[in-house]
């Protein structure tokens, strides 16, 4: 058999001088999404120039599922302290989307103090420490708005730009315009996703060609330490024994398509298997956080109990960042349909979520800003909405608020220590320069290069886009 | 009026210069456009809304007068001399529309324009308004597949020894008028192996290929054919082809996902209409409307019921809040599945203006949305229902349901009965009463002291029959001020009985408000105070819920809307299988006289005793079967048409209709009392619509070629692909029309043919002339799809488990997390034929993500084919295939007698439907030669790697 491993030793190294990507080099798939030429084509993953010039390569997208009250981290409203306990008339979202009227609520004041940080002075609480220290690296958006009231509508929005509608999600349509840099690696990665609010949906491809599906490493609930990309390992059998039922899967293959010298189809089975193996040996790389020094490890809070998943994941993202992962997603969440972040009634919680996400969060800009990536990476911090400055039901926690809440952005050619936007006097509604989902998206894919009004697909007759008939890009948020 | 002119004089006095000293607004209106409506309208509203934007919003141009008299999609949006009619300045004080969508205006600024139109809206600007675009139905009918369906005579051509029938002759002669000639006949395992998945969905066993090859006979080939029709797994391979049509599904996907429990129901139904071949215009009146259909067995109402599922199984977010956009989303949605699934037709492209590319006005799709609002299918909560109805029950099992019934009312009799005579023995207040430890009780309880409260709160011991350290009251006082929150700590998911203790008076209030938030949902109701608590005289309960450790959960209690006073004592949550009602406190009885304390005991003891009869009997109470169906809505009327979209923004209703462009002759009348799906369903049905019969046959054509005649198989419009051979296409719709409909009929027509017997073997001269294969010079390569992938691996390992139908969706007996309501943890096991593999929106089995299973979120007549790495990574490392391919090597180690070789033989034939080459042969002898003194165990790992190696093969996925 000596051959036939020789031969597929050949075709092995013929690929890695080969720009490709994640498995995919010819596609029915695909060609029957492009024009019908009938040929091979090349990856759909290979980069691909951007359409306009970039400030950022890849995007670190740090989710937090359930939503972060504004008016208790980085949206400073002394007014709601002032006026605690007040009521007043507010349009309470639900409520409109519900009866179509507001209703009169009690303003609560936060459990965290607020304090000037940095040489830009910015107003932040204390639910953050960590993060505070890199305010004058932040580009904060204090007038987000979106659509949808409860966790799945508003979820799918961010992820997807529709509430209901099957669309891809952001990391599928980014993939899809620029391909990946490591073809090891799939380019799209969400670690540890919630398989609620939307689920698979938050990193489908839906109608883009199947070889943009973000890859989900691990999923909520399972401890980060754990996640791998799925069937990447072979637990009952030793590397030898692996190549061997490799080379034996080959040698059935290659005699298959011996006299089929033009179906690109069949060719590009064999060409899978080989992507597959050399993924085999290299994709656990990236995760093994073994090869990382103490001092890394510690400053991700990986070993203390509070902050060692969030830690692992932020590292994680950190590794595949430098491997040239294009869409990395680090999901703070689980898989509850009242996620995380969702502090309906116990408003000190926000702190135990704080605690699990700030350090690591913190550690992942430091990481990144002394490894210079850093100027080409784009974080973006956010839930799917915030919570409101008064009680829920007159009681202890907060409702969601699409109407006005904070994102951060940090890197990638954004602003630093830099504020954009306004809430109104108590932190409810945006009011000056207010940002759309949609505007947020334009703007991110306007970073990595893309045009939004640009990047399109065909589907179902009609050219479809990730910010659908809106989106503007927020220029002043570019430095 | 007079603030306005405060405004305007102050500001003539700063830009007095521009419009002449003194000059008052009054007196030159015109210049008071230019200084103060002018500037902000090119500012912030021309990027959007004049000739030069990019794209012109809302069809509204406000760079000239003519624009805004006119207005766009939602009206005029300025009417002179009348500010509060005037949609534009609504829009600047963000009533209804927001605009400027960046901010709002300056106060001062919005009340210029409110100046500037009370002074009739004086405007220089001249130009014409956004034309707009009318579509002329009459002009679309001209397009192909809108024209009526034609009776083509099949062409002469020159081979004509060739041409088996009809078909052949078409694709014979779109093959000689390009000097092409068809593939040769592929052999007659390869026909097998083909026909024989194409049919059934799985491989020929050896005795059928054994038996095909030995029959010479000229009708072997129909002999096949007839035993695969008849089949019942028939009905499994091209029910599922339905399935990804109807975009079914076993949980509703979108936020919440929520697992619909009686969705295999409708699943058996189509797998039961395709085995009877039941005539395709009936399946789509029974699916659209069978609910309305007459009956004459209840297996026939059954029958019709669960056929209207249809109109159910997709995805929505159920939790959507705005439950008027609910509404419209999920008559969207069915819209989406008529349009694309049945007519091949993006109907959605419709809701927010005329369609852009075919002949669908708005007007048509909120004709047809008319017909879905006039239909029931959901029920509104925080978290909304779609409807269930009660299935029509056969004799026997409707007389054990009336048995059941009069069992539970005849022990609730004496429940009662027990009670009564009970209360009557041991008057109120002969419960334990006095302070009750927390610690004492079952469950988690949160007493009031350790609740979050709002407002101010009484802490009282009055009322002596307390929990903990006494109870809350709002003394009647600071009405919708005052609230507490109780938040357990779950330690274990589960259901729980939510239970609220308080202290009963006759000055309490009646209704006092609750809402309880849970892993499901959210619940609101209330509680009457001014009697004593039904449990124990200590709580009452407010249902069950459940609840896991994610710890988000809790239970409000408010004096909002109350008038009387509102106590508050404890919040207990007990795990509802820890609820044992003999557990229930003993009454204190040393104060009742001795006969009248034994009558009360031996009462009590009858209460226990029937409790526990109760409990049993329930535990086998009969199934009431339900399906998921529609029914009419309580309210038939016609849809307004929704402006851009917007369900708030409501234009002039639509009388109910069906799409103008798609119908011959008279459109059918919509009846005043019913919602119109009948008609919709026969208009769709009917032979003379030129859409279904034409989009149907070539879903059938698509599964047996791999591509469609029209490759855009839910697509007959205008953006779809054009047909290859036309006249084919008209053919074979009317032959299915002419059958009566009948699908067996078509399949079998079809695969008889000349044309799908060719090999696909290439051929360079058709491949430089036709690349695409689309005059079908040869057969298309087919590769299988996930079920048949998986059904195949499970024969040949002999593990399918060969059961018909019947529900396996119910996560809760197979999830890691029983507890749950959800698919999220949901394990799958099953070794069934992969269709009753359980199809979640959130959680498909890996192998069908892997190989490209229908998305079940949107009409799928067309499987993606992927090639990918995930699938070699599934193939070489999951525990599936590595468990059956050692499943398979048991089997072929088991006949003792056979030699390696012929083991190999068998093993080719199995998975691949033919024997190996000399040369795979000789791979695979290599791979499993071993030293003679070689352990069992060694020998079988071999052969266990041979079979997986042949499962992950070229020629096992791939159908020639």
């Amino acid at each position: 058999m000596c051959d036939l491993i020789q031969q597929a030793f050949n075709r092995r190294q013929a690929l890695h001088s080969a720009a490709c990507g994640f498995g995919y080099l010819a596609l029915a798939g695909m060609a029957q999404g492009a024009t019908s030429s009938g040929a091979a084509a090349t990856s759909p993953l290979a980069p691909k120039p951007p359409m306009i010039p970039p400030k950022a390569k890849r995007v670190i997208f740090l989710f937090m599922a359930g939503g972060v009250s504004q008016v208790d981290s980085f949206d400073y409203k002394p007014e709601v302290d002032q006026h605690d306990g007040q009521m007043r008339d507010f349009n309470d979202a639900r409520n409109v989307a519900r009866t179509g009227k507001g209703a009169q609520s009690r303003l609560m004041k936060s459990l965290w103090k607020f304090s000037q940080h940095g040489n830009s002075g910015k107003w932040c609480s204390e639910l953050f420490p960590e993060m505070n220290r890199h305010v004058d690296d932040l580009c904060f958006v204090h007038s987000m708005h979106t659509e949808g009231v409860a966790h799945g509508p508003a979820t799918l929005f961010l992820h997807t730009g529709s509430t209901n509608q099957i669309r891809p999600s952001m990391g599928s349509w980014v993939t899809y315009g620029l391909g990946t840099e490591n073809n090891n690696l799939p380019g799209f990665v969400s670690l540890v996703p919630s398989m609620g609010n939307g689920g698979p949906r938050n990193y489908g491809n839906a109608f883009l060609p199947s070889v943009f599906q973000g890859t989900a490493v691990g999923r909520a609930g399972i401890p980060a330490k754990d996640a791998e990309i799925r069937y990447i390992a072979n637990d009952r059998r030793d590397d030898d024994e692996q190549r061997r039922q490799f080379d034996l899967v080959q040698a059935l293959n290659r005699e298959q398509i011996k006299d089929a010298k033009n179906e690109s189809d069949l060719d590009a089975v064999i060409q899978s298997y080989e992507l597959a193996f050399r993924m085999q040996q290299h994709a656990p790389e990236v995760f093994d956080l073994d090869k990382e020094s103490p001092e890394t490890l510690a400053m991700y809070g990986i070993g203390e109990k509070e902050t060692d998943n969030y830690g692992r994941q932020c590292l994680m993202a950190r590794r595949m960042a430098e491997a040239g992962v294009r869409y990395i997603q680090v999901n703070y969440s689980d898989n509850s349909n009242n996620p995380a972040w969702d502090q309906h009634s116990n408003m000190p919680k926000h702190g135990t979520h704080a605690k699990a996400v700030d350090k690591p969060v913190a550690a992942l800009l430091t990481d990144l800003k002394q490894r210079g990536l850093l100027e080409d990476t784009l974080v973006w911090w956010g839930g799917e909405f915030g919570r409101n400055p008064f009680a829920e039901k007159n009681g202890t926690g907060r409702d969601h608020d699409p109407n006005g809440f904070t994102v951060w952005l940090a890197g990638g050619g954004t602003k630093r220590g830099f504020s954009y936007g306004e809430t109104d006097e108590f932190g409810h509604r945006a009011t000056e320069n207010k940002v759309h989902m949609h505007d947020l998206h334009a703007t991110i894919l306007h970073l990595l290069g893309l045009d939004h009004l640009k990047l399109t697909f065909r589907h179902a007759g009609r050219n479809f886009r990730l910010t659908d008939v809106a989106g503007n890009v927020v220029h002043d948020l570019i430095a | 009026m007079r603030s306005l002119r405060v405004i305007t004089y102050s500001w003539l006095a700063v830009v007095g210069w521009l419009v002449g000293t003194g000059a008052a607004a009054d007196n030159d209106p015109m210049a008071f456009f230019e200084a103060k409506i002018r500037p902000v309208l090119a500012e912030k509203c021309y990027s959007c809304h004049s000739a030069d934007s990019k794209t012109l919003r809302g069809g509204l141009l406000v760079d000239t007068r003519d624009g805004l008299l006119h207005g766009g999609d939602s009206g005029p949006a300025v009417i002179p001399k009348n500010p509060d009619e005037s949609l534009l300045l609504q829009a600047l004080k963000y009533d209804g529309f927001e605009m400027p969508p960046t901010g709002k205006l300056s106060e001062e600024t919005i009340a210029n324009f409110e100046r500037w139109i009370a002074l009739g809206a004086p405007d220089p600007r001249i130009g014409k308004a956004a034309e707009k675009r009318t579509i002329d139905i009459a002009a679309g009918k001209n397009f192909w597949s809108f024209r009526p369906i034609a009776h083509p005579e099949p062409p002469t051509v020159q081979n004509a020894a060739w041409s088996a029938g009809a078909i052949d002759r078409f694709v014979l002669a779109g093959l000689e008028a390009k000097g092409l000639s068809p593939a040769p006949d592929a052999d007659r395992t390869t026909w097998l192996r083909r026909v024989t998945f194409d049919l059934i969905g799985l491989p020929p066993t050896l005795a059928e290929i054994d038996d095909f090859l030995a029959d010479r006979s000229p009708h072997a080939s129909e002999r096949v054919v007839d035993r695969l029709l008849a089949s019942a797994h028939f009905g499994e391979r091209w029910g599922r082809h339905w399935l990804d049509v109807a975009r079914f599904a076993e949980s509703s996907g979108g936020g919440r996902s929520l697992v619909f429990d009686n969705a295999w129901r409708y699943r058996d139904y189509v797998i039961d209409s395709f085995n009877r071949d039941k005539p395709f215009d009936q399946f789509i009146v029974e699916q659209l409307a069978g609910d309305l259909l007459p009956h004459k067995t209840p297996a026939e109402l059954e029958t019709n019921l669960v056929a209207t599922g249809y109109l159910i199984l997709g995805a929505i977010n159920y939790e959507e809040q705005d439950k008027q956009m609910l509404e419209m989303d999920v008559a969207d949605e069915q819209l989406d599945a008529i349009g694309k699934g049945l007519l091949g037709m993006t109907i959605g492209c419709a809701r927010c203006h005329d369609h852009k590319f075919d002949p669908i006005p708005t007007s048509d799709y909120y004709a047809l949305a008319g017909i879905m609002r006039s239909t029931k299918v959901i029920t509104h909560e925080n978290v909304s229902h779609w409807v269930e109805r009660p299935l029509p029950m056969e004799p026997e099992r409707a007389a054990a349901v009336e048995q059941y019934d009069a069992q539970v009312a005849a022990i609730e009799g004496k429940l009662k009965a027990a009670k009564a005579l009970f209360e009557k023995l041991t008057p109120k207040g002969s419960m334990p009463a006095g302070p009750l430890a927390v610690d004492s009780l079952q469950g988690i309880v949160v007493d009031d002291i350790q609740a979050k409260r709002v407002g101010a709160w009484r802490e009282s011991t009055s009322n002596t029959s307390y929990i903990g350290s006494g109870y809350l009251t709002d003394d009647g006082e600071g009405k919708g001020t005052k609230t507490a929150t109780f938040q357990p700590e779950f330690k274990k998911a589960g259901m729980y009985d939510v239970r609220v203790a308080y202290a009963p008076h006759a000055n309490r209030d009646a209704a006092v408000p609750v809402s309880i938030l849970h892993a499901d949902g959210e619940f609101s109701g209330t509680i009457d105070e001014r009697d004593t608590p039904p449990i124990d005289d200590r709580f009452v309960s407010l249902g069950r819920f459940r609840f896991d450790e994610t710890n988000q959960w809790f239970v409000l209690i408010s004096n909002e809307g109350t008038t009387g006073h509102v106590t508050i004592d404890a919040v207990q949550f007990l795990p509802v299988d820890a609820m044992e009602p003999a557990k229930e406190q003993k009454p204190e009885l040393a104060k009742v006289d001795d006969a009248s304390a034994k009558t009360a005991i031996k009462a009590k003891r009858e209460m226990q005793s029937l409790q526990k009869e109760m409990k049993a009997l329930q535990a086998k109470a009969p199934p009431r079967p339900k399906a998921m169906a529609v029914e009419e809505a309580e309210k038939i009327e016609d849809c307004p048409l929704c402006i851009r979209g917007n369900v708030h923004h409501p234009g002039p209703a639509v009388p109910r209709g069906v799409l103008q462009v798609a119908t011959t002759g008279e459109a059918p009348t919509m009846p005043s009392d019913h919602s119109g799906r009948l008609e919709l369903a026969r208009w769709i049905a009917s032979p003379e619509n030129p859409l279904t019969a034409r989009v149907y046959a070539n879903r059938v054509w698509h599964h047996l070629f791999g591509v469609g005649l029209v490759r855009t198989v839910d697509n007959f419009g205008t953006t779809g692909e054009l047909p290859s051979h036309p006249e084919l296409v008209d053919c074979l719709a009317a032959r299915l029309i002419d059958s009566g409909w009948s699908t067996k009929r078509l399949v079998r027509e079809v695969v008889l043919s000349r044309a799908y017997r060719m090999s696909v073997a290439d051929n360079a001269t058709a491949r430089a002339v036709d690349p695409d294969n689309r005059l079908l010079w040869r057969m298309n390569r087919k590769r299988l799809d996930a079920e048949e992938l998986r059904d195949a691996i499970l024969m040949v390992s002999g593990q399918m488990e060969w059961g018909c139908g019947g529900p396996v969706s119910n996560t809760r007996g197979n999830s890691e997390k029983p507890e749950s309501s959800t698919e999220y943890g949901h394990v799958f096991t099953d070794v069934r034929r992969s269709i009753y593999t359980p199809a979640f929106r959130n959680r498909v089995m890996e192998l069908f993500e892997a190989f490209d299973f229908a998305d079940p979120n949107s009409v799928a007549g067309r499987r993606n084919t992927s090639t990918v790495a995930p699938q070699a990574l599934f193939l070489l490392n999951s525990p599936f295939v590595m468990d059956q391919a050692q499943l398979a090597a048991e089997r072929a180690l088991a006949e003792a007698e056979l030699t390696d070789g012929q083991r190999v033989e068998c093993a080719f034939r199995e998975t691949l439907g033919r024997k190996p080459s000399a040369r795979e042969k000789k791979v695979a002898l290599a791979a499993v030669k071993l030293d003679s003194d070689a352990s069992a165990e060694a020998r079988a790992d071999r052969w266990e790697r041979l079979f997986q190696a042949l499962f992950g093969c070229i020629d096992f996925r791939y159908l020639e």
